[in-house]
């Protein structure tokens, strides 16, 4: 899929988390975003999501602009899957019924076909046994696989993750990383924001690293993470690669 | 369920020592009262109360009648001052604040006596049994309501956030996501307010309104055998009570599950 | 040695009279009479809150025969006989009519007034008597307890009761047209018109005559003879009279003019 920025700015109050980004991403599969916290990153990825509106400047995903009024950006959320940190699921709902219910409430889905393209998925993905369950007897890798398998029930363009592992301990890590990177395997596109960067450098075609609302550098994974140029990156990456 | 056998020091209480112990209570009470009754030198009479056990009856029934349609409509009043406390429309929201306060502030017993003879005389409307339900459901309304809006408040942000990105419109996120949820946690004050609702009735004796409290009045009134007559009056409202207290705790049960 | 011996002669002296003074005085039981201040004139409370009245006058007087201080309690009506029963109070002196049914509880002592129950109607009630209200759709207000109360539930079968708490409810009930009549004593519903001239009216002659006494427990013989000498020995002394001139001057001449018999 194709990514473009044009001016993009948005601010909080005071705060101006992104400074006008301006960049149009080369053809990719699969996108990582990193940088400090506080960086901008999980801003830029929920204007993506449709979640915020930016104050200014306009994004288009492949060629099409993103209209930012309610209704155009609801019509978006729904052609999208995206998979927060952590509290995905809804906690009075099962496992199943977490994911059947944006299938048949949103998508107009019949309720038997929904329970059986879920059911299906979960089998897939070794879900089965939880699909009774409620969340909160889910540990948290589990929830996150729920969390991405209903992101991927309704067919969407593509997957947006923010820091889906952060909030795991590092075998559920693995655990669902191996998840994306098996979506990522069969085609899918998705852009993901992490602070894993062996996930990173794996798995993604191309990278940018955002830092102070903007963009420091952008480019093809591979080259930057073994050639990084801008001393913020390479800062950021001695930092998080010592451990 | 562990949270819901009794556990002392963590550990399961076999049924037999539960059992025993509530004998054991049961009886302690029983003897207390009995010596209590047995100082009174007190003529019982049970052969007049008897005679009226008609009158008992009926004053029964209307109690269940006016808690029960009390509940129904109070749950409304209570939802939608809820929702109009939240909303963004400020007259609106004003007008709940104000409300609320007012009843929350006020006793039971003057708002019956206003509502009756001032405000329901002004309005021409005449059945006080109309308008003991009214008073009682607007009473329950303001405190259900604060219980509807702290419950819709306490559902995490997160949730309406990942409501948003799988596309649910607003209301289908009330529907589906809030509503759900706050039902459950309501149980317990709910069930609380039914029970106080169900007791806050006998007040409406105040005007005349022909319920359980008052018919037990009359007729020691009439036979001047006062704890032949209200000794079946807390039996009656405690048969009204229990059951929706033990309703409540098998709700709880079913509906249970961690957040 | 002088002043020893003078100090010695005074303790043994002090100490002699408290000797011989009373031996030490049982406490009196004070005289507990049970009344609902409720009821201008009889059983009220003045501005500072203290009880005053008819019935406070003559339980003061009554207290004072029996050589007892007395002490008021203020109890709702329905309560009194209950009260007396259980021994929360000694007397019932609280306007209260002497029923048959009231004698199978507790004890009376002689009347000491005669009244009987009226009715205050609605302004435009055409009933004029106590049969004209006994017919399905008629609404007639009693005070819970009263023998207003007794009358209405055994004697208006056709008619809906609405029993209430107190007077003022009752007498509001019917100014706003939701009660056709109340029936009560004949002294308070000529009071109850007098206030509510715009909204009612009154019928003053009883349908009932009725007498009041005082209330005393069951058994207790001697204290009701007591009370029943007292009785007699206050209205030979004039003290009946006084009270009436006192309290109920306005009504006792307006009921002169009337036509009605002045009843204390």
């Amino acid at each position: 899929m194709r990514l473009e920025f044009c001016g993009v700015g948005k601010q909080f109050g005071e705060h101006q988390a992104l400074l006008d980004i301006t960049l149009a991403v080369p053809e990719f599969q699969s996108l990582a975003i990193i940088g400090p916290s506080g960086g901008g990153k999980t801003t830029l990825l929920r204007i993506i999501a449709g979640l915020e509106i930016p104050e200014k400047g306009h994004l288009s995903i492949n060629g099409q602009r993103l209209e930012v009024h309610e209704e155009a950006l609801l019509a978006h959320r729904r052609t999208i899957g995206t998979v927060f940190q952590a509290y995905n699921l809804f906690p009075h709902l099962t496992a199943l019924e977490n994911v059947v219910l944006p299938l048949v409430k949103v998508h107009g889905l019949p309720e038997r076909e929904a329970r059986d393209t879920a059911g299906a998925l979960f089998e897939r993905f070794q879900l089965a046994g939880h699909a009774q369950r409620r969340p909160a007897e889910l540990s948290g890798g589990q929830q996150q696989r729920v969390a991405i398998v209903r992101a991927i029930a309704i067919k969407p363009r593509f997957l947006l993750f923010d820091e889906p592992t952060s909030a795991l301990d590092p075998e559920m890590t693995a655990e669902v990383l191996d998840f994306i990177a098996e979506l990522r395997g069969e085609g899918r596109d998705l852009i993901i924001v992490t602070h894993n960067m062996g996930f990173a450098r794996e798995v993604s075609d191309q990278c940018l690293f955002i830092a102070s609302g903007e963009v420091q550098e952008a480019g093809d994974s591979g080259d930057l993470f073994r050639n990084p140029r801008s001393p913020l990156l390479v800062n950021f990456l001695a930092k998080v690669l010592r451990y | 369920m562990q949270q819901f056998t009794t556990h002392t020091f963590g550990q399961p209480v076999a049924a037999a020592a539960r059992v025993l112990s509530w004998c054991l209570v049961l009886l302690v009470t029983t003897a207390i009262f009995s010596f209590a009754f047995s100082q009174l030198q007190y003529g019982w009479n049970w052969g007049a109360i008897w005679q009226y056990r008609q009158k008992f009856l009926q004053g029964w029934l209307m109690t269940v009648i006016i808690s029960a349609a009390s509940l129904a409509v109070s749950l409304v009043i209570g939802l939608v001052t809820a929702l109009a406390r939240r909303s963004a429309f400020l007259p609106l929201r004003y007008t709940a604040v104000l409300y609320v306060e007012a009843i929350r502030g006020t006793p039971l017993l003057v708002q019956i006596l206003i509502l009756f003879y001032v405000v329901a005389n002004a309005f021409g409307v005449e059945n006080r049994y109309v308008v003991g339900i009214i008073t009682l459901s607007l009473f329950a309304g303001a405190y259900l309501a604060e219980m509807i809006r702290s419950g819709i408040e306490s559902i995490h942000d997160s949730q309406l956030e990942s409501a948003r990105a799988i596309g649910l419109t607003k209301v289908q996120t009330y529907r589906y996501v809030i509503f759900p949820q706050v039902l459950r946690q309501l149980i317990p004050p709910l069930t609380g307010q039914f029970a106080s609702i169900i007791k806050d009735s006998s007040l409406l004796s105040i005007i005349a309104v022909s319920e359980f409290t008052l018919n037990a009045q009359e007729v020691n009134a009439f036979t001047y055998s006062t704890l032949e007559s209200y000794l079946p009056l807390a039996v009656g409202y405690l048969l009204l009570t229990l059951p929706v207290s033990l309703i409540s705790r098998a709700l709880e049960r079913k509906f249970h599950y961690a957040t | 040695m002088k002043v020893r011996a003078a100090f010695f002669l005074l303790t043994v002296a002090a100490l002699l009279m408290l000797s011989t003074s009373a031996p030490a005085a049982e406490p009196v039981k004070p005289l507990i009479v049970g009344m609902e201040l409720a009821y201008p004139p009889f059983e009220m409370t003045d501005t500072a809150g203290k009880p005053s009245g008819v019935s406070v006058d003559i339980a003061t007087e009554l207290a004072k025969s029996l050589g007892r201080p007395v002490v008021i309690q203020n109890t709702a009506f329905d309560g009194l006989i209950p009260a007396l029963k259980t021994g929360k109070v000694d007397v019932v002196i609280s306007s209260m009519t002497a029923t048959a049914e009231r004698a199978t509880s507790i004890d009376f002592s002689d009347p000491y007034l005669t009244t009987g129950l009226c009715l205050l109607l609605r302004k435009d009630s055409a009933a004029q008597t106590i049969a004209d209200l006994d017919k399905a759709g008629v609404k007639v207000a009693v005070k819970k307890g009263t023998t207003g109360h007794i009358y209405a539930t055994t004697r208006l079968k056709k008619a809906q009761i609405l029993v209430l708490d107190k007077e003022s409810a009752a007498v509001l009930e019917v100014s706003q047209g939701k009660a056709d009549a109340f029936i009560y004593d004949q002294m308070s519903t000529y009071q109850n018109w007098q206030r509510n001239k715009a909204t009612t009216r009154a019928i003053l002659e009883p349908f009932q005559k009725e007498s009041w006494a005082v209330g005393i427990r069951k058994g207790n013989d001697a204290l009701k003879n007591k009370v029943n000498t007292f009785i007699k020995e206050y209205r030979g002394k004039g003290g009946f009279e006084q009270l009436g001139d006192r309290y109920l001057k306005e009504m006792k001449d307006e009921f002169k003019r009337l036509g009605y018999s002045f009843f204390l």
